[in-house]
């Protein structure tokens, strides 16, 4: 069993798929219990059990087409002609721009080469220092995690069984404090260098706004039509995508039909790696809850912590390591099963958990030495890693302040719920 | 064999294609159904938890040619061109082998659901849409079969075949 454990943890580490990793630890448990193995493809099948999963590709699709057309530069600008006025507005710009761009894209690198490549030369022409630039632009890549409909935040409540539209209202302060942090830290930074500042001007906005008039309404009709009950989470995300869809191919043509299976097929190698690793972890998890693997690892912690603060502290300490070494799809998945049950003990909300852990792994996306984000930048940039990792390295700090902020005030993931 | 890889792809693009095309078509024509007319078709939202099932495998397969799983890069890549053929042998050896055993025993829950002539979506015989497991996972054994024979080319010619790109590790 140890060595077996060992076997695959080797190979995990030497780049084999998690997916097959999972399988293969499935298999074993199945055949130590003496169960049989065309279980497994029985467990794997309830995927087509699961009605929220329709959210995921339908979602993942719309990003990745809003990510091809122009809707990025478009977004940039509006927010430069509403923000761009003030002091440390473009950097401030920047991050609003990512986190919006992110929360619709589900944070998986694609916002920094949307909208990176636009903000990265805006920023160095207004005057703002280079590492400054390159520090922001990274790890503003990531920022939206926590505002829906953020891929995240959606498989986190498949995961848990939790109600999507509830995280989605979790997920706002939260995800607001990470935003005025990093911006107040940027406006300090940027208070001695000279930026040219552009001038408020109403018929800029008017322009921009009516340049975004067919994107606007976007977040509106998702957001809007969940909360009104006007329809679920999955349905949001049918007209997300066929609005998309319309807009940018039919309307706009910013991107050509024949495009368009590229895109489909890009953005779907994602979701299939994504379920997959969901499939066959709803075969492990159930066999290692059989097992009482959750007991175990609950009698194990509570020999180290007794008080709600400690476990927060221990759980943001193992939250930082695995961000630093699992991606946060397959962590959520293999990760958030186990953790619940014990979180529970401690009183901890499932919701505010969801926001911990996501938050947590956030900060994964800019940890040396897997951090996606840093890979990026750097590629994207033409920078060397280990720039990159030193631009980064404050926005990191900030970022770790305001996941701590989150982590031991609950409130602020709960106060628009009745819990 | 360049050829039999380009019609592969080609299906596996059309049948991405199709899925998410019809998914979306689907699901928006249920919302306007039910709120317009206040009804629905009945088998609408099975069909559709199906079309997941369905495109779940296809992303997989698409995503296994492409070699872009989630998957953990750090240790491999910091290995001499040669360290890496060996350490991407045993690894993609290992992922067919096991993607051979998950469609050899989804087939076997294939046949016992046509035994019991399981049925789906209002009557229809549930080996239609389970027959996608099977086939997936069996065309991913295959892929990574290739990747393995390709590894040991690589391994004797000491090509690297990483090439130092960002985010490979992720989609």
């Amino acid at each position: 069993m140890i060595l077996l454990g060992f076997i695959l943890l080797l190979l995990a580490l030497l780049g084999a798929p998690l997916f097959a990793i999972i399988a293969g630890s499935a298999f074993y448990s199945y055949y130590q219990e003496d169960i049989d193995l065309a279980a497994l493809a029985i467990e794997f099948f309830s995927l087509a059990e699961m009605p929220v999963l329709l959210a995921i590709p339908l979602f993942t699709f719309a990003g990745y087409l809003l990510s091809e057309s122009e809707a990025p530069s478009r977004l940039v600008r509006l927010t430069q002609a509403l923000l761009g006025w003030m002091p440390g507005g473009l950097a401030i710009v920047s991050l609003a721009a990512c986190a919006f761009f992110t929360a619709f894209t589900g944070a998986s690198g694609v916002t920094i080469i949307a909208l990176g490549a636009i903000l990265y030369p805006a920023l160095k022409q207004a005057g703002y220092p280079e590492k400054f630039n390159l520090g922001l632009v990274t790890s503003a890549g990531s920022l939206g995690l926590l505002f829906a409909p953020s891929l995240p935040l959606i498989l986190y409540g498949i995961v848990a069984r939790e109600p999507i539209d509830d995280l989605f209202l979790a997920g706002i302060l939260p995800g607001m404090v990470m935003l005025v942090m990093l911006a107040g830290w940027s406006l300090w930074v940027s208070r001695g260098s000279k930026q040219e500042l552009v001038p408020f001007s109403g018929k800029r906005v008017v322009a921009a706004l009516k340049e975004s008039a067919w994107e606007l309404p976007l977040p509106i009709v998702v957001l809007g039509g969940i909360y009104s009950g006007y329809f679920a989470v999955s349905e949001a995300a049918a007209v997300t995508a066929l609005y998309a869809l319309i807009v940018e191919v039919g309307i706009l043509r910013e991107i050509k039909l024949a495009a368009l299976p590229g895109i489909m097929r890009e953005s779907m190698l994602l979701v299939g790696g994504i379920l997959i690793i969901l499939g066959v972890s709803l075969a492990s998890t159930n066999i290692m809850i059989d097992a009482g693997v959750p007991q175990q690892l609950l009698e194990w912690v509570s020999g180290l912590v007794d008080s709600k603060t400690s476990f927060l502290l221990l759980l943001l300490v193992f939250l930082l390591i695995l961000g630093a070494i699992l991606d946060i799809f397959s962590a959520l998945v293999l990760v958030v099963p186990l953790l619940l049950p014990v979180a529970a003990q401690y009183g901890i909300d499932p919701l505010h958990l969801g926001i911990v852990i996501l938050a947590a792994k956030q900060l994964g996306y800019l940890t040396p030495p897997v951090g996606l984000n840093l890979f990026i930048a750097s590629y994207r940039f033409e920078r060397s890693i280990t720039e990159v990792y030193s631009a980064t390295f404050p926005f990191l700090i900030i970022l770790l302040a305001s996941v701590v902020v989150i982590t031991f005030w609950p409130q602020l993931s709960l106060v628009f719920l009745s819990r | 064999m360049a050829r039999l890889s380009r019609w592969g792809k080609a299906a596996e693009d059309a049948v991405l294609v199709i899925l998410l095309g019809a998914m979306i078509v689907l699901a928006v024509a249920q919302i306007i159904m039910r709120n317009g007319f206040g009804s629905g078709l009945i088998w609408a939202d099975e069909t559709l938890r199906l079309m997941v099932l369905w495109l779940a495998l296809a992303g997989s397969v698409a995503a296994a040619r492409a070699d872009k799983h989630l998957a953990i890069n750090v240790l491999a890549r910091a290995l001499p061109p040669r360290g890496q053929s060996i350490s991407r042998f045993i690894t993609n050896g290992f992922t067919s082998v096991i993607c051979g055993m998950l469609a050899w025993h989804a087939w076997r829950f294939l046949q016992q659901s046509i035994e019991f002539e399981d049925t789906l979506v209002g009557g229809l015989p549930a080996w239609w849409f389970q027959v996608v497991l099977p086939v997936g996972f069996a065309l991913m054994c295959w892929r990574y079969f290739v990747f393995a024979l390709e590894d040991i080319v690589a391994g004797i010619r000491g090509t690297r075949r990483w090439p130092v790109s960002p985010g490979d590790h992720t989609p």
